[in-house]
């Protein structure tokens, strides 16, 4: 009979670490890509604000306070207050429009309707999330601009002494609030989408609890599923905003694009979207409007970012079944 | 173990009976002809005013039903319920109010791509190009293959650019135990925020102006890449996490290494949610505008090679929606039928797929 100890298998050392040279390009593979999407992030930025850095040492603060593009001087004008301060107005538009309409429709699909019309509201809404923005546009342009600027003189006629809904040239087409509305077209699907998320992963016991109670639906909604939920639907709201902020060729379409800036005149014709201008104007740009051009991208894409970055926290942090 | 809550019972009581008559679920005919009644005559007084008077539609919608809608609500709330039925009155009103809002809006959107897009279709729509097409060419001649054909092509390309990239990205995110993962998470969700332009903007200052490349169908491509990597990466991780830890632990304990476990055990388990990721950013980005404008060229011929400006359904779009011309909007609408069609064909692949799934699962 030999040794026992011979017999046993050879002292492995142990390590968590990958020891083939197979799993070594497995695992290189993988961090190579994902330190290559890093790598993707910071080149457009760091490209973004070199291509603009001339821009922004010309033109200093003005660039996002001021309101006039002129790129034939020498030096060159450029400044986008108006366009920044427009997609800031849209984005507020659209969310005030948007919300509401997307609560009742997410609370609608999980609480009221039943499952067969829940199931079906459910697809019919995701699906519409994918709908591209240029059919919007197309849509916006030729069937819903004349109905929402109908909408937007019969708002300025009962409450045009309301400074929002003043108007002096009579032109209601190309305004902010149709703009404000396409964007609203396209972010309800996706607040929806997460609020009804949300109140579909909720405790059902403590809505019944309150119902058990003596609370009405009204109640529970209010005092329950809201709070409860509240965290998850600014989360959504946000990437809503994110969304809204960078949307280009719809509102391209429906807007009147304006260096006279509006503050919150949102019926009369003239506005600005950020996104927007770099699509109109890139064409027979100057090399220094280029430049011009860039930075607007790049405060947009730095706006955004932040938006996006505060909504993804947010959504995390309301679904913690998603950790 | 026995219940403690059994021993401390005295009298050892069972559940209460369900009684026979199931009072919950009588209907009460008074009841439901009030509310039959609270949901009716509203409209049919607009209705009836509307027909009569020659006030604006949306006047009466907001200033005559909505306000009746309202109170007959809340009164047969009460009526019914008492003092707390009038609060759930309102919610009820104005969820229905809104969520109808919601649908007639996307059902708008919808209706008229159908039904101003069927104008155009036609076989010789969908298969000629655009080649000695005016704004005022009669919609007999001329259509959206060169443009079906380009969609394909760049789409295509940044399919073969991304998914790889994306499907390892979320292995390092679920199959690693880096430090870095929660980074790499926060930038890919920040990535998705980046607004098209911009991306389509990158590529051109850095590629076309900076390095004098010509317009070209890849350059497309490549600004298109950063939009659909986030999509693509997203849910691959999301289907990668469904798998069950166990799995891949078994596989490591029989003795296999990270890699051959992976290809062998969690790729074939994830397989169908891969498979809808890739779908999914092919959705994402199919109808992506801006970047491609401002990257290549239109082209009205048919092409098939990526490194010349060629045409794409979106930019097909955008060329024929500003012309206020009859035939041009036509054929704008056509190609947005188009788009809509891939796009659906696309999302019930993914369910179709997603639905295999569900149905292996319970065999």
């Amino acid at each position: 009979m030999t040794d026992a100890r011979s017999n046993a298998p050879v002292r492995r050392k142990l390590s968590t670490k990958p020891h083939s040279v197979a799993d070594r390009v497995f695992y290189g593979l993988a961090r190579a890509a994902a330190y290559g999407a890093i790598v993707l992030v910071g080149l457009i930025l760091v490209f973004l604000l070199l291509r603009s850095g001339q821009t922004f040492l010309q033109q200093g603060l003005n660039f996002i306070l001021g309101s006039k593009w002129n790129g034939t001087l020498n030096p060159p004008v450029l400044q986008i207050g108006p366009m920044l301060w427009g997609s800031i107005l849209i984005a507020i538009c659209g969310v005030v429009l948007a919300v509401p309409m997307s609560i009742a429709t997410a609370y609608f699909i999980e609480f009221m309707a039943n499952k067969r019309v829940a199931q079906i509201a459910t697809i019919v809404v995701d699906l519409l999330a994918a709908i591209p923005s240029i059919v919007i546009g197309l849509w916006g342009l030729q069937v819903f601009t004349p109905v929402a600027a109908h909408w937007a003189q019969l708002l300025n006629k009962g409450l045009g002494w309301l400074p929002i809904f003043g108007n002096e040239t009579g032109n209601f087409r190309g305004s902010p609030f149709i703009a404000g509305w396409i964007v609203a077209v396209m972010i309800v699907p996706i607040i929806t989408s997460v609020t009804r998320e949300i109140f579909s992963q909720m405790d059902r016991d403590i809505i019944n609890a309150s119902l058990a109670l003596g609370g009405s639906t009204a109640t529970s909604f209010f005092r329950v599923i809201l709070p409860t939920a509240s965290g998850g639907i600014v989360g959504g709201v946000l990437l809503g905003l994110g969304r809204a902020l960078g949307e280009t060729v719809a509102i391209f379409f429906v807007l009147n694009l304006s260096f006279e800036i509006n503050w919150v005149d949102v019926v009369s014709n003239r506005g600005g979207s950020v996104a927007s201008v770099i699509l109109s104007k890139f064409g027979e740009a100057t090399t220094q409007e280029i430049g011009g051009l860039m930075a607007a991208g790049l405060v947009l894409f730095i706006i955004t970012l932040l938006v996006n970055w505060i909504a993804a926290w947010i959504v995390n942090l309301a679904q913690p079944w998603r950790r | 173990m026995t219940d403690v809550r059994v021993s401390m019972d005295p009298g050892n009581l069972g559940p209460m009976p369900r009684p026979a008559s199931e009072p919950w679920k009588a209907k009460n005919p008074r009841r439901s002809a009030k509310i039959l009644l609270a949901s009716t005559l509203p409209a049919i007084v607009a209705i009836a005013i509307g027909f009569f008077s020659k006030l604006d539609y949306a006047v009466i919608m907001m200033l005559v039903f909505l306000p009746l809608q309202i109170i007959s609500s809340v009164a047969v709330g009460r009526n019914i319920y008492g003092k707390k039925g009038m609060a759930d009155a309102l919610l009820v009103v104005f969820t229905i109010f809104f969520a109808t809002f919601v649908g007639v809006l996307l059902s708008s959107v919808i209706w008229s791509v159908i039904s101003q897009g069927a104008h155009a279709m036609s076989l010789q729509f969908i298969s000629q190009n655009n080649v000695y097409i005016t704004p005022t060419t009669s919609l007999d001649y001329g259509g959206v293959g060169h443009a079906i054909l380009g969609t394909v092509l760049i789409v295509g390309f940044t399919t073969l650019l991304t998914v790889p990239l994306g499907l390892l990205v979320a292995v390092y995110l679920t199959e690693t135990r880096s430090k870095l993962r929660n980074t790499v998470r926060t930038l890919v969700q920040a990535m998705s925020g980046l607004p098209s332009v911009v991306a389509g903007l990158f590529i051109y200052s850095a590629l076309i102006v900076q390095l004098h490349i010509h317009y070209g169908g890849w350059l497309g491509s490549l600004a298109l890449l950063p939009l659909m990597l986030p999509t693509v990466a997203r849910v691959a991780e999301e289907a990668l996490r469904l798998v069950p830890q166990d799995l891949r632990n078994g596989a490591l304990a029989l003795g296999a290494p990270a890699y051959r476990a992976f290809l062998q055990v969690t790729l074939p388990a994830a397989k169908t949610g891969l498979i809808t990721a890739v779908i999914l950013g092919i959705a994402r980005v199919i109808g992506e505008t801006a970047p491609l404008i401002l990257t290549v060229n239109n082209f009205n011929g048919t092409v098939i090679d990526l490194s010349q400006p060629m045409a794409a359904l979106p930019t097909y779009i955008f060329q024929f929606i500003a012309n206020s011309n009859d035939t041009s909007t036509s054929r704008a609408w056509g190609a947005a039928l188009m788009v809509l069609i891939l796009v659906a064909i696309l999302f019930t692949a993914a369910r179709l797929v997603g639905r295999d799934k569900r149905a292996a699962k319970r065999k």
